[in-house]
């Protein structure tokens, strides 16, 4: 069955796009993304150590006949800082797109979606594929979109929360209007949560920390590899309608006496 | 000659950004460059000249979400 996720020009089997932070080790992480059949994994952009001359890779440790690498403007707090974040990705070799997230509240890892919006719009003039990272809000939702996001990433919970979904209704309501594939990024904590939001219709879920951070990150990430494609075959599928009274299942007449 | 390098005041010598990379023992197919706000491409590491109190970033790319 053909059911690829399209962003911008780029195509995907996988819907589960998976971070590169917070493994315990390099191997690990490896083996997760496997696990996880990760086509797209995300990767954050920092200055290097300068008095730090141990050189150990995370690029080698990523197969990219396999996976596209989705670099991030995490940290950022200002749409000039995620532009030039998004550049110097681009420079350093990765691929034209970014999840862009601009941060508003250092606690909370909120975004500024007026810094979001600000940044969307120059860096799509720049030929930039931007997934833009924001709150389960339809207004920024409309207006990143309007602005050219190839994709909008409304939050499930706070990063590296695992609070799970905690605006189902809110993440429906953008999706029933989007015009732009809606993955949902951030504060999936376990495989249910990943389900739910596919359910919904979400196109996507990415997530990190609810994998990196899991007792047996590779068996977690099989965990949330499965419950998504389960999620969006449920979607697919669709669901029965909630009633409030039991409908029987076997035929009601005919039983001895 | 005095560089700002990623916050860091340096004091090195050194003509272009190739030769500043190998000096900082940095691989130049790992790093991106920011010189004064303005992105350098890695192929013009070679013929970029580097001047005094120029501004440098030097990133890499790390795990992250």
């Amino acid at each position: 069955m053909d059911d690829k996720l399209k962003i911008g020009d780029f195509e995907f089997n996988s819907r589960l796009f998976i971070g590169t932070g917070k493994y315990e080790n390099l191997d690990i992480m490896k083996k997760a993304h496997e696990a996880a059949g990760a086509e797209v994994v995300t990767v954050a952009i920092r200055r290097v150590d300068l008095n730090d001359k141990s050189d150990k890779s995370l690029m080698s440790f990523i197969d990219t006949n396999k996976i596209k690498i989705l670099p991030n403007t995490a940290a950022c707090f200002t749409a000039d800082e995620a532009i030039r974040t998004a550049r110097l990705a681009k420079a350093a070799g990765l691929p034209n797109w970014v999840k862009l997230e601009v941060i508003g509240d250092k606690k909370t890892l909120m975004p500024d979606n007026e810094e979001t919006l600000k940044a969307t719009k120059v860096l799509v003039k720049e030929g930039f594929t931007v997934l833009a990272y924001t709150n389960e809000d339809i207004v920024y939702a409309k207006k990143l979109e309007e602005a050219g996001a190839a994709a909008v990433m409304p939050l499930g919970a706070p990063i590296g929360s695992g609070q799970g979904i905690l605006n189902p209704n809110n993440i429906k309501i953008i999706l029933e209007q989007a015009k732009v594939p809606i993955i949902v990024d951030a504060g999936v904590g376990t495989a249910s949560d990943a389900t739910i939001a596919m359910e919904l219709g979400a196109d996507g879920v990415l997530l990190n920390t609810g994998v990196a951070l899991a007792k047996d990150p590779v068996r977690m990430a099989k965990a949330m590899k499965s419950a998504i494609e389960s999620g969006r075959d449920a979607f697919l599928a669709g669901r029965i309608p909630k009633k409030l009274y039991a409908s029987a299942s076997s035929p009601i007449g005919d039983t001895i006496k | 000659m005095k560089l700002v390098i990623n916050g860091q005041e340096k004091e090195l010598e050194c003509g272009n950004i190739s030769e500043l990379l190998s000096g900082l023992n940095l691989n130049k197919n790992t790093v991106a460059i920011e010189l004064n706000k303005n992105i350098v491409h890695r192929q013009k590491f070679d013929n970029t000249q580097l001047k005094d109190n120029d501004k440098l970033e030097i990133v890499k790319v790390v795990g992250g979400g």
